[in-house]
């Protein structure tokens, strides 16, 4: 085995397996650990003391508690792909062949270059970010920044993509506990016993919260055989899931709750198939927040040295790991909760050298404990400590009365107390409430739903915590509509609690409130000196409570300083708002599955897997991917494939899949009645068997959409949408059917995916449409006229559909079938129109095609335009209303100057038209003044041999013929363009008709 | 959040799509500029319960009516459009 | 001139491949495409619901379901798609458009959306923990029992889910009509949620 002895692991105790040794790599150098440690108590039984370098001054930090709240001690875990920055070594679980770089510094941790920075700590007082860099302002860019970033931050990010999976999934259940301490696990047995669906999530890979590392008696037995039998009565229940590695981060509305499972954190590499984390979203009719509380600090000088520990930590990392964190060590307590940590010492075999006790008087028990173990008990505070990188070594006392004392030790725990985990029932915006006895906030009141126990609701002892959380299991069951026996609650005596409140010795050096982003208590001084006296001011101006750790070790001490200095009670200084979430969460979690291609749903038109079979190019429209051309070999770009498409339509034949219009079944004996409303113009008087043209406005008056609508039959139109608007068309459309004109008999139904739709255009179209229809059916311009719409037999007895409209301009059809006939349909066009010459075209054309022939779309009905500005006023009918009538005759919308749609093609017949150019008046300045409008579409037209384009132009079509200036300021241009008709093709539509 | 549709039951906000304000109604075809324009534009900014119109997009589409108090955002009501379903309306 | 071949095509065709899938051993998810139905939306015209519920039961044998369910008639699968409405799931054309056409000619709306959807059922051990990453109805037994129905979303498309009857084996079997131009993202994302716990890939042509 590499690696040398774990100078700091007892030889026995402990929650680890000695048969399990892990060996793992800190900043190069192989230590040795055991199944059952965190990174943390692994670094502790190796001695390792000195874990990282701070965020500003870069001073040495070592571990300062045993869990979540952990400010000091970040790490980069793994290395390349895998690198995770600012991960804490308290909450890592160690696994054979872990790495794990310190980070914020250089060149190595124990020579740290950027150390230097301690020396211009005046500069980085509180509101540095506001006061220093201010000067010159292009300094700032260049060099001040990037000069911050290298010197003052966390970890490197892996800098590449993620190798592994995450995914994202639903949970439900009666009760949702948060815990696993002895709260949460009798809650559990009580709502378990009653019949509840129980979801209990813990956040450590072992169950049993405080109770791992502090022990005690429940129903008359050591704790650990209480927690091994509740676990084996809550096994057997059916519906009971016990989620370790489980953090609940946050509440929403409606009993939603957010969870991040750390599923395969504490492996080298997720097993294959297997996701890294998963985010669960937990649906919870009731929950109850057993979080436990957390210990706070007592800020003095030089409490951010190596050594100085949580006094629970410390205890942690002896009994539960079995790892000493000093040979040495000595108290400072300001309660009664903090001699545990002297027992488990001297448990231990620890020397302790001394107890530092804030409060006036010490039990009889502990003095007689004092004695007889050897060590002194100092009434008084810990004014600073002296050491380093390597650790404590000194420990200056202020002396009640005024004397001083010094005691030498190698580690200090630190208790002030503790701090109930009110995140949770705060996160609804939600102020806890000051409770003077424990001199800590409790929640008051949570969100519905919720209710907090044991010592997340300031109920310190073990009998209470028991207590509180079988009776709210058993209520939360029975709020939920479980009524089964409960049962006898576990039973445990309360320990004696006694604290006198400190926040803050004052001495020489830095007191640190904030030791991830390195905020002392001068900075709260100064903070409140300027002005900033109020909580959230304090905290955003310090950035104190603002780093990864969210201030779990330092907002109470901070907001206690302020109080003290302004000279308000803690409770009238208040806290700030609580917001989720509990813990980072990766933003990989977040996404889940829906990363690189899957990053959203996809769409496939029914001719896809064909188009792809001949080299088609896709795009993406929404969430359909499109074919936009089909190159073809010896093509040397896109323009050439869609410039031979074109000629190929306009000259010959060609399709493209028209399937992601929207397509919607409009049934009803009021269909008709219902289209007119909806439509600026009139479907109710269309013939069966005709198409027509229509167009929506919002109620406001302006354009919402367009398409063909068909009517297959007296009671049943086939309405078409654009593909953009298909969703929101629908939405709207039901609006009006079951808000607006309920008393209208309509049905609506999206049949989208039923019909596969292509459009054939050409002169050629017939000639092709002859092979493949019933030779029946007569689609000569009598027998099938321009807007014909109706069934048709094609041959070999498929039923179609057959509407005689143009997008093109050319002669045209669409054709649909039944969307798995979409791709048979495509593969005998091209059979049978191969003798014709028949080409396929994608989107690129079609957008040729209809800006030669002036049709709008996306770009003209841009939400902005007005049926007239597009040129399609005389479409409104005058004798119905419909919606958006009155609105659209606002005056601004008739307005003589508005900008309508008009053609522009540019003087110089080479020069290629770009859209987005302005449109301003021949002669003058451009300018916000004289814009008249810009180019909205463009395309190389093959027909004119030129670029061409449509724009939204002040009186445009009142000013055909006249040349004004294109002024692209993007694209640093500006030459002279000729406003023109709009429809550059066939003005008179003769080749669509004919 | 979630909403219990009267048809599907509870189901989580995913599935709704909001539109705003149920209160105005649309004015007659008659009843001038003035009248459509409130409809169109003026909202009341509701502190407390208020009445809402959602779409089930994602589930039976139909229309609700939602009482919803924008400060905690409790539903207290949840009720189909008129139109909803195939229940006879008016007259 | 030409005949022609109208091969009908399943938009999975191509996605799916039968057999084994992600994690060896045995499959604890098993999910299998049904080809060749028909599926007929009925909407009731406005005023006639009880009309149209009277012509289903004339038609079927049993009465439409008016809650979310799914309802098993002999020769066909009633499930409920909102408000008054429902969809009619068939095999070899019996209850074709044209078929149902005549019955609900008083009563209710025909829309085809035989090719509109793809069908896939959804069983094995695993069913439910793989469901749960894509669905948020709760599928609990108690919650989703034997014919439970939802109108309700994966991955933001709309789907019709509901549980059938149990396997011959006892598990439960969820059946789910996804958009079919959706189908062959929706079955990648399925496969992605599944192959943790070995998946058995299959489908039937009736």
């Amino acid at each position: 085995m590499v690696g040398g002895p774990q100078t700091h692991r007892l030889s026995n105790g402990g929650l680890i397996d000695r048969s399990a040794p892990l060996s793992f790599r800190f900043d190069g150098k192989t230590y040795v650990g055991f199944q059952g440690d965190t990174l943390a108590s692994a670094l502790v039984a190796n001695g390792v003391k000195l874990v990282g370098r701070s965020f500003k001054y870069h001073r040495p930090r070592g571990i300062l508690t045993a869990g979540s709240e952990e400010p000091n001690a970040l790490v980069e875990l793994r290395s390349g792909a895998r690198r995770e920055p600012n991960t804490k070594a308290t909450t890592a679980e160690l696994y054979e062949g872990l790495e794990v770089a310190s980070q914020n510094r250089w060149p190595s941790l124990r020579h740290d270059f950027m150390a230097v920075n301690q020396l211009f700590a005046p500069i980085f007082v509180a509101g540095f970010y506001y006061k220093t860099f201010m000067w010159p302002a292009k300094f700032w860019e260049a060099i001040y920044e990037p000069a911050i970033r290298r010197a003052a931050g966390l970890g490197r990010a892996a800098g590449v993509a993620d190798p592994d999976h995450y995914d994202k999934a639903w949970a439900h259940c009666d009760v949702l506990i948060a815990g696993s301490g002895p709260a949460g696990l009798a809650a559990a047995l009580a709502a378990g016993r009653s019949g509840a669906r129980i979801i209990l999530c813990e956040e450590d890979f072992a169950l049993g919260g405080r109770l791992l590392a502090d022990g005690g008696t429940i129903d008359g037995r050591p704790a650990a055989e209480w927690i091994s039998r509740t676990l084996a009565e809550l096994g057997s229940m059916p519906d009971v899931r016990i989620m370790t590695r489980t953090t609940l981060f946050g509440v929403y509305d409606g009993g939603t709750y957010g969870a991040i499972e750390r599923v395969n954190d504490h492996l080298p590499s997720p097993p294959e198939h297997q996701v890294r984390q998963r985010l669960w979203r937990i649906v919870a009719k009731r929950c109850v927040v057993a979080a436990g509380s957390i210990e706070r600090p007592i800020v003095f000088a030089g409490n951010d040295t190596p050594g100085v520990m949580m006094a629970s930590a410390m205890r942690t990392y002896v009994t539960r790991y079995a790892a000493t964190p000093g040979k040495r060590i000595a108290l400072f307590t300001n309660n009664e909760d903090g001699w545990r940590t002297v027992e488990a010492a001297l448990g231990a075999g620890l020397q302790v050298a001394a107890v530092i006790d804030a409060r006036p008087d010490v039990s009889p028990a502990h003095r007689s404990l004092a004695s007889k173990s050897g060590f002194t008990v100092l009434h008084g505070s810990v004014s600073s400590v002296e050491g380093g990188k390597d650790g404590v070594r000194k420990i200056a006392v202020l002396l009640t009365g005024g004397a001083r004392a010094e005691v030498e030790a190698d580690g200090l725990a630190v208790s002030g107390g503790w701090n109930p985990a009110v995140g949770l029932t705060s996160y609804h915006r939600g102020r806890p409430k000051w409770r003077d006895d424990i001199a800590a906030f409790v929640p008051d009141g949570a969100p519905p739903g919720m209710v907090a126990v044991g010592a997340a609701n300031g109920a310190f002892g073990l009998g209470a915590c028991l207590r509180e959380g079988f009776e709210a299991g058993a209520a939360a069951a029975s709020d939920a509509g479980r009524n089964g026996n409960a049962g006898a609650a576990p039973v445990a005596e309360d320990e004696a609690f006694s604290l006198t409140p400190l926040w803050r010795v004052a001495g020489k050096g830095k007191a640190f409130v904030d030791q991830q982003h390195d905020i002392t208590a001068s900075d709260v001084e100064l903070a409140q000196r300027e002005g900033f006296e109020s909580v959230e001011h304090l905290k955003r101006y310090t950035t104190l409570g603002m780093a990864t750790d969210q201030g779990k070790t330092s907002n109470i001490a901070g907001l206690a300083i302020m109080a003290a200095v302004s000279g308000k009670s803690i409770p009238e200084t208040g806290t700030t708002i609580y917001r989720p979430p509990y813990v980072p969460i990766a933003i990989g979690a977040f996404a889940g599955h829906h990363r690189d291609e899957a990053f959203h749903a996809t769409r496939l038109t029914p001719s896809h897997h064909w188009a792809a079979e001949q080299g088609a190019v896709f795009v993406d429209t929404g969430l359909w991917k499109r074919a936009q051309w089909y190159p073809r070999a010896g093509e040397k770009d896109w323009l050439e494939s869609v410039t031979r498409e074109v000629k190929s339509v306009r000259g010959g034949v060609g399709f493209c899949d028209v399937s992601t219009l929207g397509k919607i079944d409009v049934h009803g004996a009021d269909a008709g009645a219902f289209l007119d409303r909806v439509y600026i113009n009139t479907f109710s008087n269309l013939a069966v068997g005709k198409a027509r043209y229509g167009l929506m406005l919002r109620e406001d008056g302006l354009v919402y959409d367009d398409g063909t609508t068909s009517r297959l039959a007296e009671d049943h139109y086939f309405l078409t949408t654009t593909t953009a608007k298909a969703g929101p068309v629908m939405q709207h459309l039901e609006f009006c059917r079951q808000v607006l004109f309920p008393e209208l008999d309509v049905q609506l139904t999206s049949v989208s995916d039923q019909w596969a739709q292509f459009s054939i255009a050409g002169p050629k179209t017939r000639d092709v449409l002859k092979e493949i229809v019933d030779p029946a059916e007569d689609l000569s311009n009598e027998g099938f006229p321009f807007m014909g719409a109706r069934k048709v037999a094609l041959r070999g007895g498929i039923r179609a559909r057959l509407f005689r409209i143009s997008f093109s301009g050319e002669m045209a059809f669409e054709i649909s079938v039944p969307a798995r006939y979409g791709e048979a349909l495509v593969r005998n066009l091209m059979q049978a129109g191969k003798q014709f010459g028949v080409t396929p075209y994608g989107t690129e054309a079609l957008g040729v095609m209809r800006v030669e022939k002036g049709h709008v779309a996306g770009p003209e009905l841009n939400g902005t335009t007005t049926a007239s500005d597009l040129g399609l006023g005389k479409m409104m009918s005058t004798k119905k209303d419909f919606i958006g009538r009155v609105m659209a005759g606002r005056e601004a919308l008739i307005a003589p100057d508005r900008q309508v749609v008009v053609g522009i093609k540019p003087t110089d017949k080479v020069r290629r038209l770009r859209s987005g150019a302005h449109i301003i008046p021949k002669g003058q300045t451009p300018g916000p003044d004289n814009d008249q409008g810009y180019v909205t579409s463009v395309c190389f037209s093959p027909t004119l041999d030129q670029w061409i384009g449509l724009g939204l132009v002040e009186r445009g079509r009142e000013r055909i013929g006249e040349i004004v200036r294109a002024h692209d300021p993007l694209r640093g241009e500006e030459y002279d363009v000729e406003l023109c008709n709009p429809v550059f093709y066939d003005p008179d539509g003769g080749r669509q008709r004919g | 959040m979630r909403i219990v549709c009267p048809f599907c039951g509870e189901r989580e906000l995913g599935e709704f799509t909001y539109l705003g304000d149920a209160k105005p109604a649309r004015p007659a075809a008659d009843a001038g500029e003035d009248a459509v324009f409130d409809y169109v534009y003026l909202r009341d900014n509701v502190a407390g319960a208020m009445s809402e119109h959602w779409y089930h997009s994602g589930g039976c589409r139909a229309w609700l009516k939602v009482t919803r108090n924008t400060l905690t955002h409790e539903i207290s009501a949840v009720e189909p459009a008129a139109g909803a379903g195939a229940a006879k309306v008016g007259a | 001139m030409a005949e022609f071949s109208w091969e009908v095509r399943s938009p999975l065709e191509r996605a799916l491949v039968a057999g084994p899938f992600g994690t060896r051993g045995d499959a604890g998810v098993s999910l299998t495409e049904i080809r060749n139905f028909d599926l007929i939306q009925v909407m009731a015209r406005r005023s006639k619901a009880a009309h149209m519920a009277e012509a289903a039961k004339g038609r079927f044998g049993v009465p439409a379901p008016d809650t979310p369910r799914a309802v098993d008639a002999a020769d066909a699968t009633l499930i409920w798609s909102g408000p008054d409405q429902f969809l009619v799931l068939s095999k070899s054309g019996k209850h074709a458009i044209e078929a149902l056409g005549q019955a609900f000619a008083a009563s209710a709306s025909l829309s085809d959306q035989s090719h509109a959807r793809v069908l896939i059922s959804v069983s094995g051990t695993k069913a439910r923990t793989m469901l749960a990453k894509l669905s948020s109805i709760d599928l609990h037994p108690d919650a989703f029992s034997i014919g439970a129905a939802a109108a309700t979303s994966i991955d933001h498309t709309s789907v019709t889910l509901w549980r059938g009857t149990d396997g011959p084996d006892g598990q439960a079997v969820f059946n789910l009509l996804v958009l079919a131009t959706f189908a062959e993202s929706l079955w990648h994302t399925m496969l992605d949620a599944a192959a943790e716990y070995g998946v058995a890939i299959a489908h039937s042509e009736a």
